[in-house]
């Protein structure tokens, strides 16, 4: 764990947060804290409001109620752009590349409008070390639209990366992944966090997302039903109940340990 | 065979630099009608150019354009009729020009793809709506500028040197963060604002231009011709032509609005000599507009790139490499 | 009180041939996610059509519609079989792509309608185009009453093959849940075609319509698109119902304003491209959007 962890004031506070379209309640009253420099994954079913929190987080959706504090600072409502500026920033579930662009180029966007505003050699550096920490310098000059779907879901988070984020929220990254590319996400993951950039993922590759975070935020019909370490969460009947499933259990213990 | 690797970058500059110095040279060695269709197609240029930034490079398509032509081209008029010398309007109707596209951006833009276009539509109609049922404008007699001397010379100077200092300006604006931020928006919107760009603003900011430029292309043509009514500078025929060459030549891509406005122009300069032609022009253009999209949306400069690649990779062009 | 009723009956009719010109568009719309710019130039061909069969056979400009609505739901098939089918098929939102394509068609049938025609302003003079009769207290033109009582028979017409037929349910189905409705295994191809050409002839028979009412030209109808993409901006793009109350709202707008303030007549066009920026810019989910903005409203109070 981080030495400023416990007590410390959370980098990401999300506030009874709730959303609703047309009738249908997806988030209803969420409320956690992250802190700095954790890795904070999020899990629940199909439909359980994941992508929505990260939606609201960002500022691509506006929340129905509740409040997001970023640095203690309101950050729900500003537009997605703005709150990019200001260090938090997503990647995309289903990746959305500039495919007429090649991958530098697209780098190269979040270095320029991000929180870094990067211009010419120093933007130019900025790209490189993303790629080379997404292990994407070798196809830094290929078009977007040529990758395969590893690469794609890599240079989602190098652009995001590029932005110079405070908060990643990575969204799925490891979905359609084979178990080496799962390994090698993981070990990214962990890169990412250990250079100071405090981690949200939405994960539905469980052993991945409790061999990885620090602590779990457990969503089911839009409604939190727990939140704690790995351990913890994985030995809650709730979560067991709703979720998980007697099966998988003792599986898991073996991955936390 | 190549001489220096930096060739490749500096050559189409070389080329540019050389081509422009020829047309500003032509009243030497070119007759006044030849003078005429260069300054035809360097208007062509002008408004092609100017369109791509927003609609090429940003994809927002505008079908609206003339009415920036007409505040260019009324500035001038009416500020002439006051006794101002008409070419230190142009920068006011660019200023103008820029103005009205802020205002028009701020709404409209809030809107995507189509429903853009749509609306853009509808304001160039709302303003020759206006623009002819106000008096100020002269109504659909038009007003004429104050008879002076006017010198050709100047005027085709000035048309060529704008025409190429806008294919310039596009040059660098595709290569800046600007152009990256406009083809990002172009590409995906959702995942350019999730990049930290503000879209709505780099949106305005490229309508402002690409509308100044158009109006100072306007303002030139009321002093070529003397004289400025609601039907000829608002007209959505005007707006039409300015979508079509881009979009034939190549839309988002540099040499594309060029290579539209020089075949465009000299469609049209022949067009009207023929007279069985000149009432075909909109079968030309709609055959054109029909075929572009659904065979090559990228136009003639995508053409240009496919039939390349296949021929790099058929074995008799291998000699290409 | 006698210049209300006079409003309220001139937005009827007006709105009749308003809905009309609108379900042309609206239903494309609705099954392929297509806008439909040559919309313009087929109501404008259909008038040119009728203006044809009125003066070489002297067919009734009404008459004629058994021929001009058979005819261009034709010419909407084939227009569909050779030219929109060609386009990649859109799942979400409509695409530049076929707004220009269709663009390109509207300028070729302004040429045909120029090669054809010529560009001289054309009219219908029946002998009781310029009749008119009392109806509550208000003189009424014949050939408003008329094109109403057209506008309303296929507004009928369309509404029971949208509620009765098989065709009808499949043509909801995609509008509403488009990707549900294309996975359920309805032939997405010949529903497109059978749209595209009872769109088309939507088009013509305001087209026809119009052609009772107004002098045209081959540039005639761009005014009338833009109204028709006001209203279905109003009655929020996908509802039959919103259409109609689209129209309602625009024709009331154009009547009011004529009758109640001192804007000139030539200014009326641009009251509904002002109305149509201000919706699209305010309300994007249009009509339907506020009945349930209001309906949330009045459910938390």
């Amino acid at each position: 764990m981080p030495a400023d962890a416990g007590g410390a004031t959370p980098i990401l506070s999300v506030r009874s947060l709730s959303k609703r379209f047309e009738g249908l309640l997806a988030l209803g009253g969420v409320s956690f804290d992250v802190e700095k420099g954790q890795i904070f994954g999020v899990i629940g079913p199909n439909g359980a409001g994941k992508t929505t929190l990260f939606s609201c987080i960002v500022g691509s959706l506006v929340p129905t109620s509740g409040e997001i504090l970023f640095r203690k600072r309101r950050i729900g409502g500003l537009p997605n752009d703005a709150v990019v500026r200001r260090g938090v920033v997503r990647t995309h579930q289903i990746v959305r590349p500039f495919r007429e662009m090649t991958v530098a180029q697209n780098v190269s966007v979040g270095a320029l409008f991000g929180r870094g505003k990067r211009r010419g050699a120093e933007a130019a550096s900025r790209v490189a070390a993303v790629l080379e920490t997404t292990g994407l310098s070798h196809r830094a000059g290929a078009l977007a639209g040529t990758l395969t779907i590893g690469e794609l879901k890599r240079l989602e988070i190098a652009r995001a990366l590029a932005t110079e984020p405070e908060v990643i929220c990575l969204d799925e990254v490891m979905g359609g992944l084979n178990p080496s590319e799962i390994l090698a996400a993981m070990a990214l993951i962990r890169t990412i966090r250990d250079a100071g950039v405090t981690v949200l993922m939405i994960e539905h590759h469980i052993h991945a997302v409790v061999g990885v975070s620090d602590r779990i935020l457990v969503l089911n019909f839009g409604e939190k039903i727990a939140e704690g370490t790995p351990r913890e969460v994985v030995a809650d009947p709730d979560v067991v109940a709703a979720y998980l499933g007697d099966e998988t259990n003792p599986l898991l213990e073996e991955c936390v340990s | 065979m190549t001489p220096a690797p930096v060739s490749r970058r500096t050559l189409p500059w070389l080329l540019f630099a050389a081509a422009g110095l020829v047309l500003l040279l032509a009243p030497r060695f070119l007759d006044r009608g030849s003078l005429n269709d260069v300054w035809n197609v360097a208007f062509g240029v002008i408004l092609a150019c100017s369109w791509n930034i927003l609609g090429g490079f940003a994809g927002q398509v505008s079908i609206g354009y003339s009415a920036f032509i007409g505040i260019g081209a009324y500035t001038t008029v009416l500020l002439a009729l006051k006794g101002v010398d008409p070419y230190l309007t142009l920068p006011l109707s660019a200023l103008l020009a820029a103005v009205f596209a802020v205002l028009i951006g701020l709404p409209a833009f809030r809107l995507r793809g189509p429903y853009f276009t749509i609306v853009t539509i509808g304001v160039s109609e709302a303003v020759r709506v206006f623009a002819s049922g106000v008096s100020f404008t002269g109504g659909s007699s038009g007003l004429r500028m104050p008879a002076g001397s006017f010198d050709f010379s100047v005027n085709y100077a000035s048309m060529v040197a704008l025409a190429l200092a806008v294919i310039a300006l596009t040059a660098a604006l595709s290569r800046s963060p600007f152009g990256a931020a406009l083809g990002a928006i172009r590409q995906d919107i959702d995942a350019a604002e999730a990049l930290g760009i503000d879209s709505t603003r780099f949106k305005l900011g490229a309508h402002a231009i690409s509308a100044a430029l158009v109006a100072v292309a306007g303002s030139l043509y009321a002093i070529n011709f003397q004289y400025v009514a609601p039907g000829s500078v608002f007209d959505f025929r005007l707006s039409l032509s300015i979508v079509l060459m881009p979009i034939i030549g190549g839309v988002g891509t540099l040499a594309g609005p060029v290579l539209g406005a020089v075949i465009f122009s000299y469609l049209q300069i022949k067009l009207l000599t023929i007279p069985a032609l000149r009432d075909s022009y909109l079968f030309i253009y709609g055959g054109l507009l029909i075929l572009v999209m659904l065979f090559e949306p990228k136009g003639i400069v995508g053409l240009w790139n496919r039939l390349a690649a296949s021929v790099r990779r058929s074995p008799g062009g291998s000699d290409a490499r | 009180m006698q210049e209300l009723r006079e409003v309220l009956l001139n937005t009827l009719l007006a709105a009749g041939l308003y809905a009309t010109m609108s379900y042309g568009l609206a239903v494309i719309y609705g099954v392929m996610r297509i806008i439909n710019l040559a919309h313009a130039g087929l109501m404008m061909l259909a008038a040119y059509v009728t203006f044809a069969l009125y003066t070489r056979y002297e067919m009734d400009p009404f008459l004629s519609l058994v021929v001009v609505i058979p005819l261009f739901f034709l010419l909407g098939v084939l227009l569909h079989r050779f030219v929109v089918r060609r386009l990649p098929r859109t799942t979400g939102t409509p695409t530049m792509q076929s707004l220009l394509l269709l663009f390109g068609v509207w300028l070729v049938l302004q040429n045909l309608a120029y090669a054809l025609w010529t560009g001289d302003t054309q009219s219908i003079l029946t002998p009781y185009t310029l009749k008119s009769v009392t109806l509550l207290g208000v003189r009424v033109g014949v050939p408003n009453l008329l094109v109403f009582g057209v506008s309303a028979l296929s507004l009928l017409a369309l509404n029971f093959v949208l509620k009765r037929t098989y065709l009808g349910r499949a043509i909801r189905a995609v509008t509403q849940n488009r990707d549900a409705a294309l996975l359920s295994g309805i032939d997405a191809d010949r529903l497109s075609a059978i749209t595209f050409g009872a769109g088309t002839a939507f088009a013509a028979i305001a087209g026809t319509s119009l052609s009772t009412l107004y002098a045209f030209t081959p540039d005639f109808g761009r005014s009338f698109l833009l109204k028709a993409f006001c209203i279905i901006v109003l009655g929020g793009m996908e509802s039959f119902t919103g259409v109609a109350a689209g129209a309602l709202v625009l024709a009331f707008l154009e009547n009011a304003l004529a009758a109640w303030t001192p804007i000139p007549t030539s200014f009326q066009d641009a009251i509904s491209f002002t109305l149509l920026v201000l919706v699209l810019v305010a309300v994007p989910q249009g009509l339907p959007g506020i009945a349930r903005k209001v309906a949330r409203w009045r459910a938390s109070s």
